[in-house]
């Protein structure tokens, strides 16, 4: 008996060690195989829950359809007023791109994907999308939503892709304040919105004036993310008098607590695309 | 068919652990479904079979987020021999007991899984954040080990694994 369990000890430990010590590739596919396996599984369990959480707002919500409504009536008068403002800007826009003949960029490709899950383990801040190498997402690709970045990818299978957000600490943006230019590297806190502040900007020229409200967006250095997309807005300024530079809060646009689809940027190094500022104008004109 | 339903078991629990919220107050940590199921096995099974619970549910742990691919299911054992090992001394079949257990061994298994992640620089994570989630497992670990108990007994019976008197 004693030398059966002597036995099953033995055969335990090398299995784990095997376990431990497997090259990164086959760790890596043994990883995409399971994942791949359990992907429809995650995707029909999420869609239920979604579903499930809609119709529990929508319930709730029938009281409050009236205020509501009324709201939604001067939301659209604001955002008509707005339209009408934009549109000579466009136009304006449109005309000197033509005059500096500028080489009209072919639009970056935005690949749709639809949140499946989040990371199982609770030490990152991760998402994994419904999308992967067949679909054309490979590793360190930007993922946006409509309101701005969200994160990058890290881990690719043929049909499922994991997201680093950027609220995660070891996900760090090259990023610049759009008012200054000046440039620092934006870094999660490890907290996830509502809200709350869940960058930092760190690493800022400390004798350039950053306010409060200033619009921080991608420097495009680092090869990762592309140029100009928006990360979000600096909330509070900490200036060290000793040091050499600033560093800043930072709320990102993108609600990264409610995630259900993204878009990962196929192209890189370019200014951000039309395509994303018509969607957005379209979002806001709809709305 | 035991080992069917373990499977089986660690599949739903893994999706489920997957789709559950977290909480900031209780520092992200994961609802730890799988863990429930471990430990279910650990003290209700032989030996065998909490060998292959640890070492199944942690490969779906770590393949299912960034975790190396075999630092849970090291942990998991660790965790799920210490629970059978004790078994006989604490482990009485009551909700109290449960809650006690899931808590404990909730908590061993983040602060193991800290601590390796933490030692190969694996993870970035602030000690306040790690003392956070150990903290949020261990209260987590207490409510729902028992709810994964009762539901794996009752899986078990259902599909005739073993005799109610058993357990």
């Amino acid at each position: 008996m004693r030398e059966r369990s002597v036995v099953v000890w033995v055969v335990l430990a090398a299995v784990l060690l095997a376990v431990l010590n497997l090259p990164a590739s086959v760790s890596q596919r043994v990883k995409s195989v399971l994942r791949e396996g359990l992907a429809p599984l995650q995707q029909a369990v999420t869609g239920v829950t979604r579903k499930l959480s809609e119709t529990g707002r929508a319930i709730r919500g029938i009281g409050d359809m009236a205020d509501e409504n009324r709201l939604m009536a001067a939301e659209l008068v604001y955002l008509r007023n707005e339209v009408r403002d934009l549109k000579p800007l466009e136009e304006e826009n449109l005309e000197l791109r033509r005059q500096l003949e500028f080489t009209r960029r072919s639009p970056r490709k935005l690949i749709a994907c639809e949140v499946i899950a989040r990371d199982i383990s609770g030490w990152w801040h991760t998402i994994r999308l419904n999308r992967g190498t067949g679909d054309g997402v490979v590793a360190d690709m930007a993922v946006v939503t409509l309101d701005g970045l969200v994160g990058k990818t890290i881990q690719v299978s043929s049909r499922t892709a994991d997201v680093l957000l950027i609220s995660d600490p070891s996900c760090r943006v090259s990023a610049r304040i759009a008012r200054t230019g000046s440039f620092g590297v934006v870094v999660g806190t490890g907290e996830t919105g509502g809200g709350r502040v869940v960058c930092v900007m760190e690493f800022m020229n400390k004798n350039v004036p950053i306010l409060e409200g200033d619009e921080v967006l991608t420097s495009g250095l680092g090869g990762v993310f592309p140029k100009g997309l928006l990360i979000g807005y600096v909330e509070r300024v900490y200036r060290d008098e000793a040091g050499l530079f600033q560093r800043a809060d930072v709320v990102p646009k993108a609600d990264l607590g409610v995630l259900t689809y993204v878009f990962a940027v196929q192209e890189e190094g370019q200014e951000i695309d039309d395509y994303l500022r018509r969607q957005q104008l379209q979002e806001g004109g709809a709305r | 068919m035991t080992s069917l339903t373990m499977v089986f078991a660690m599949v739903c629990g893994a999706v489920l652990q997957a789709i559950l919220p977290t909480w900031r107050w209780l520092g992200h940590a994961n609802v730890p479904v799988l863990m429930g199921v471990v430990l279910y096995y650990a003290v209700t099974h032989p030996r065998g079979l909490l060998l292959g619970a640890a070492v199944v549910g942690g490969l779906l742990q770590d393949a299912l987020g960034m975790i190396p691919l075999g630092y849970s299911s090291f942990c998991f054992c660790v965790v799920a021999l210490l629970a059978a090992r004790f078994k006989d001394m604490v482990f009485e079949h009551e909700l109290v007991t449960h809650m006690f257990f899931g808590a404990l061994a909730s908590g061993l298994f983040t602060l193991l899984l800290y601590g390796l992640l933490a030692g190969s620089d694996v993870v970035v994570l602030r000690p306040r954040w790690g003392v956070l989630k150990v903290f949020g497992s261990v209260i987590l670990g207490g409510v729902i080990v028992p709810f994964v108990f009762e539901t794996m007994t009752a899986l078990d019976r259902m599909l005739g694994n073993v005799e109610s008197r058993e357990l």
